[in-house]
C-alpha cells in the first residue's frame, strides 16, 4: 500500500497504462516538464516527453480535440487534457457531435478510445475556472463521463476510462487534486465505468453525489449521525451514464433521497439522478426527493460568496433534517 | 509520382464515372450536395492516395471520393438512398459516408470543418505510428473559414504532420460568393499565416490538380509537413439538388460550363493520341452504365428495419473492464 493524492493516483494510473500501450499518447497545453500542467496534472510522466508521446499543443481546443478523435478512429489512445471544463465549450463539435457517434455510426468499424481530463471545481481561494459545466457533456450517446471523489477511486477510474473503447472525460476536482492522501494498493486494480459506489451506509435517506460534494456529504452525515439521522452516502464516480441500480436501491431502501450537486439544478446528473428515482420509485418515497445544488444563477468569483453558491455541510444537514 | 498512359486513362474513367454518380444522385437522392463539373478536384485529390493513407473528404463528393478509393459504387448510393445495403445500414447519412474500409475518415456529424479536424488526427497517428503514410483532407471555401480548420492547419504546422489540405474551392458557399467570405484573392494566401506552402491550381483540369498533391504528398511523406493547395473550380449548378443557383451570374456559370473537366482531359488525350474520340463515347457509355445499373439494383434494396438500430446504444463494448 501507498499513500497517494488525487493527482498523484491519477498519473500512477496513466504512467502505468502508458509503460505498457505504446498507443497511449498525452496532448495538452504546458503539460511537459516545464511545468508538468496546470494544477500539476502532468507530473510524474515527464519521461514520455522525450519519447513524443507527451506533447505541448497551441492553445487549440478544437484542434486539440479532433486530433485525439481521429488518432483514436486510426487506433492510437489518446488522452487530451483540455484545461478546464470552462473550455470544453469549444470542444463540443469534435467531442461530441462528431467523435462519440463514430462507432455507432460506422456500425461499429471505427471505435474512438479517447480520454479527455479536464480540471474544474470550487476552490478554496479566489480563482476562475470553478464552474461546473459538466451538464453540457451528461447524457450525450456515445460519451461517458467520470468524476472521482477520491485518490483511491481516481486511480482506478482513469485506468478504466484509458481502457475503455469509448471516449470518457475524466473530470478531475481541482480542490481534491492536492488534497487528503488515501492508502492506494500496490497491486493493479481498474473500477469499471457506470458503477456507483455506497461510501457510506445508512437507513434513514440517502444522498447521491459525485466529486467534491461526495466528500461534503460524508462530512455532513458525520454530522446528522449525531443528531440521531442514519445517512446512506452514494457516489456516482462515473456522472454520464449514471449507475441507475445502485441509485435505486439505496433509495428503495432508505425511502428519502437528497441530490447533492456541484452544478447547477436544472442541469446535467443532479437533475438526471432526480428522473432516475423519479422512475424508478415514483410514488413510494416516504417524502420528496430534495435537490441541493447551486442556484440557477452564474458562479461567482468571490470566496464567500462561492462557499454559499456550492452546497456545503450546514446546508445539507439543514436541508436534510426539514426531510423528516 | 509521374503518370502513366493507363493511369490518365483510368482519371478520364474516374471523371466519367463520378460524374454520372453525381447526377443519377441529383436525381434519386431527397437532398444531395451535388459535385458536377467539380469532379477533377475530387479525382486529382485522392488518387495518389496508396494502401494505408487517409482520405478526408469534403461532405461535397464524398460518394465520388469514396468510388475513387475503391469502395463498392451500388453499396454507396444505397447509402444515400438510406438503404440497409448501404455501408451504414442506415445510421449514419450516405451521402456524407466515407467507408472507414476504404482507407477514409471523413465527417460524421453535419458540421463542417469535422473531416478535416478528424483527418488531422489521422495524420497525427501516422506520424506515430512511423512510416511514410498520408492524409489528404479536402474542404470547401465556405468550410475554409470554420474555427476548427485554421486550428487543425496551425497544429499540423506545428507538429509537421504528413497532411496535405485541399481547398474544393468552387467559389459559392450556398447564395455567398468567395469575395464575400474570404478577403485574401486566394485560399492558398492563408498558408503563409501558417507557415506552410500554398498554392492555387486549375481545380478542372485533373492533371494539374494531381500534380500539385502528388508534390504535397511527396512532401508530406519525407516528413516536411502540410501543405495548402486552393483548387480553383466552381459551382455550375445550386448548392445543393433543390436549389437551382438562380443567383449566380449566368455568364460566368456558362464560362465555365465551357471547361468542363471531363472535356479538358479528353481534349488532352485526344491531342496527345492517348484515345481516339470513339474510345473516349465508348468510355463514357461503359461508365455510365456501371453507375446506372448501380442505382437499380440499389433503388430496389430494403429499408432497414428498428433492428439495425441494436444494441441501441452509441457505446463501444467494452470486455476489458476490471471488477472491484
Amino acid at each position: 500500500m501507498k499513500s497517494l493524492t488525487y493527482q498523484e493516483a491519477l498519473v500512477e494510473a496513466i504512467r502505468e497504462e502508458m509503460d505498457a500501450d505504446e498507443s497511449i499518447i498525452h496532448l495538452g497545453q504546458n503539460i511537459g516538464p516545464e511545468l508538468g500542467g496546470a494544477k500539476w496534472s502532468c507530473r510524474g510522466l515527464e519521461k514520455f516527453a522525450e519519447k513524443g508521446r507527451l506533447l505541448d499543443t497551441p492553445i487549440s481546443e478544437s484542434a486539440m480535440t479532433g486530433a485525439g478523435i481521429g488518432a483514436a478512429a486510426m487506433g492510437l489512445r489518446p488522452i487530451v487534457q483540455i484545461m478546464y471544463l470552462e473550455f470544453m465549450g469549444l470542444t463540443i463539435t469534435p467531442l461530441i457531435t462528431d467523435g462519440a457517434p463514430i462507432w455507432f455510426k460506422s456500425d461499429g468499424k471505427v471505435k474512438v478510445p479517447m480520454v479527455i481530463r479536464t480540471l474544474f471545481g470550487m476552490q478554496y481561494h479566489h480563482a476562475g475556472h470553478c464552474e461546473d459545466f459538466s451538464g453540457w457533456l451528461t447524457g450525450m450517446p456515445g460519451l461517458k463521463v467520470v468524476l472521482p471523489a477520491t485518490p483511491y477511486d481516481a486511480k482506478g477510474l482513469m485506468k478504466a476510462a484509458i481502457r475503455d473503447d469509448n471516449p470518457v472525460v475524466m473530470m478531475e476536482h481541482a480542490h481534491l487534486m492536492h488534497g487528503e492522501r488515501q492508502e492506494v494498493p500496490d497491486e493493479e486494480y481498474v473500477i469499471p465505468l457506470g458503477k456507483a459506489d455506497v461510501k457510506r451506509q445508512g437507513d434513514d435517506v440517502t444522498l447521491v453525489a459525485a466529486g467534491y460534494m461526495t466528500k461534503t456529504c460524508l462530512e455532513a452525515a458525520d454530522a446528522l449521525a449525531d443528531k440521531g439521522v442514519s445517512v446512506e452516502v452514494v457516489d456516482l464516480r462515473t456522472i454520464s451514464p449514471i449507475d441507475r441500480e445502485t441509485v435505486a436501491a439505496s433509495v428503495g431502501k432508505t425511502g428519502r433521497v437528497a441530490v447533492v450537486s456541484e452544478s447547477w439544478k436544472s442541469s446535467g446528473y443532479g437533475a438526471e439522478t432526480a428522473a432516475i428515482v423519479a422512475e424508478e420509485l415514483g410514488g413510494s418515497l416516504k417524502s420528496n426527493l430534495v435537490r441541493i445544488a447551486p442556484p440557477d444563477a452564474p458562479m461567482p468569483f468571490s470566496l464567500p460568496l462561492m462557499k454559499l453558491f456550492v452546497p456545503h455541510v450546514e446546508r445539507i444537514v439543514e436541508t436534510v433534517e426539514k426531510m423528516f | 509520382m509521374g503518370l502513366t498512359d493507363s493511369d490518365k486513362r483510368e482519371m478520364l474513367r474516374l471523371l466519367m464515372a463520378t460524374r454520372r454518380i453525381e447526377e443519377v444522385m441529383t436525381e434519386h437522392a431527397g437532398g444531395y450536395h451535388q459535385a458536377v463539373g467539380q469532379e477533377a478536384v475530387i479525382v486529382g485529390a485522392f488518387f495518389g492516395l496508396g494502401e494505408g493513407d487517409i482520405a478526408s473528404p469534403h461532405f461535397r463528393g464524398t460518394v465520388p471520393s469514396g468510388y475513387v478509393r475503391g469502395a463498392d459504387v451500388r453499396k454507396l448510393i444505397a447509402g444515400v438512398l438510406g438503404k440497409v445495403t448501404g455501408y451504414g445500414r442506415g445510421r449514419w447519412r450516405g451521402d456524407m459516408y466515407a467507408p472507414p474500409e476504404f482507407g477514409m475518415l471523413g465527417m460524421w456529424s453535419g458540421i463542417l470543418g469535422t473531416n478535416v479536424n478528424n483527418g488531422t488526427g489521422a495524420a497525427l497517428a501516422l506520424k506515430y505510428k512511423g512510416g511514410q503514410n498520408v492524409t489528404v483532407a479536402t474542404f470547401g471555401d465556405g468550410s475554409s473559414n470554420e474555427g476548427a480548420i485554421h486550428e487543425a492547419m496551425n497544429l499540423a504546422a506545428c507538429y509537421d504532420l504528413p497532411v496535405v489540405y485541399i481547398c474544393h474551392n468552387n467559389q459559392w458557399a450556398i447564395t455567398t460568393p468567395i469575395h464575400k467570405a474570404c478577403k485574401a484573392k486566394s485560399i492558398a494566401d492563408r498558408a503563409v499565416g501558417y507557415g506552410i506552402p500554398g498554392e492555387q491550381v486549375d481545380g478542372n483540369d485533373v492533371l494539374a490538380v494531381y500534380e500539385s498533391v502528388a508534390k504535397a504528398i511527396q512532401r508530406a511523406r519525407s516528413g516536411q509537413g502540410p501543405t495548402l493547395i486552393d483548387a480553383l473550380t466552381y459551382r455550375v449548378e445550386g448548392h445543393f439538388n433543390l436549389d437551382d443557383g438562380a443567383y449566380q451570374p449566368r455568364d460566368e456559370v456558362e464560362a465555365w460550363k465551357k471547361r468542363d473537366p471531363i472535356t479538358v482531359l479528353s481534349s488532352k488525350l485526344i491531342e496527345s493520341g492517348l484515345m481516339t474520340g470513339a474510345e473516349i463515347e465508348d468510355m463514357r457509355t461503359k461508365a455510365n452504365t456501371e453507375i446506372e445499373q448501380a442505382l437499380e439494383t440499389a433503388l430496389n434494396d430494403p429499408d432497414p428495419d428498428w433492428e439495425a438500430m441494436a444494441p441501441f446504444t452509441g457505446f463501444a463494448p467494452d470486455p476489458k473492464q476490471g471488477d472491484k
